[in-house]
């Protein structure tokens, strides 16, 4: 999950990553450094501050209670069910985390638009990169959890602020 | 770019990744030096959140072993 989340922030899902080495197999952590040093060597230094805005986001959305509780509740949905006795699919679950994480972290990116100071709907698609449309649906359930609120128009544009 | 040498942060679960990593030196086997390891108790302790505390503060790359 962290991994899409990496790639969703265009920082690269391979700059991560997972291996088990067990305490006899001194050969394989070799193998397993080797591997990671050579594959983050190929996606380059990271420039912290071109990134500054993505990282943050990434962070609130890790932060976040959404994500925390579907993970948390992963194997019990699809174990025994949800509330409503439905058992799911893991690979259902999986896509619709993904689905989620998306929508967060696009949430998180818009918060931290308009605290650099893009307060209107445009100025945030714009710095953001994120279509108008996407940005004004995700505002407008921002608004309703209290992430946002609506101050009113400026030369006929929607503006709004962070809480 | 062939100068570049990425700063790797790697959670290493201390029985077993950990245990590899010290064997491997016990061993003498050579290894890239990039790696700065943390070692945590499980591999489950290892946070989300601490890998991109990781890249805030300046690494290029995040391994996470148990």
């Amino acid at each position: 999950m962290t991994q899409k989340l990496l790639d969703l922030a265009g920082i690269g899902a391979a700059r991560l990553q997972l291996a088990w080495v067990s305490s006899a197999e001194a050969q394989r952590f070799v193998e397993v450094v080797s591997a990671t040093t050579a594959a983050v060597k190929e996606q380059g230094p990271l420039d912290t501050k071109a990134f500054a805005d993505a990282l943050t986001a990434a962070e609130a959305t890790l932060t976040g209670e959404t994500l925390r509780w579907m993970v948390g509740k992963e194997v019990a949905i699809t174990t025994k069910g949800d509330v409503y006795g439905r058992k799911w699919d893991a690979r259902t679950f999986e896509s619709l985390l993904d689905q989620v994480l998306e929508r967060e972290y696009h949430k998180n990116l818009i918060l931290q638009a308009i605290k650099n100071g893009h307060t209107s709907v445009r100025a945030i698609s714009a710095s953001i990169g994120i279509k108008l449309q996407r940005v004004s649906y995700l505002l407008a359930d921002m608004e309703k959890t209290s992430m946002v609120e609506f101050k009113g128009m400026e030369d006929s544009k929607p503006v709004f602020a962070a809480l | 770019m062939g100068d570049f040498e990425p700063k790797i942060v790697a959670f290493l679960c201390n029985w077993c990744a950990y245990a590899g990593a010290d064997l491997a030196g016990v061993s003498r086997l050579q290894y890239p030096p990039n790696i700065r390891t943390v070692r945590v108790m499980c591999s489950g302790r290892v946070d989300p959140l601490f890998v991109i505390k990781a890249f805030k503060e300046g690494c290029d790359g995040v391994l996470v072993s148990g």
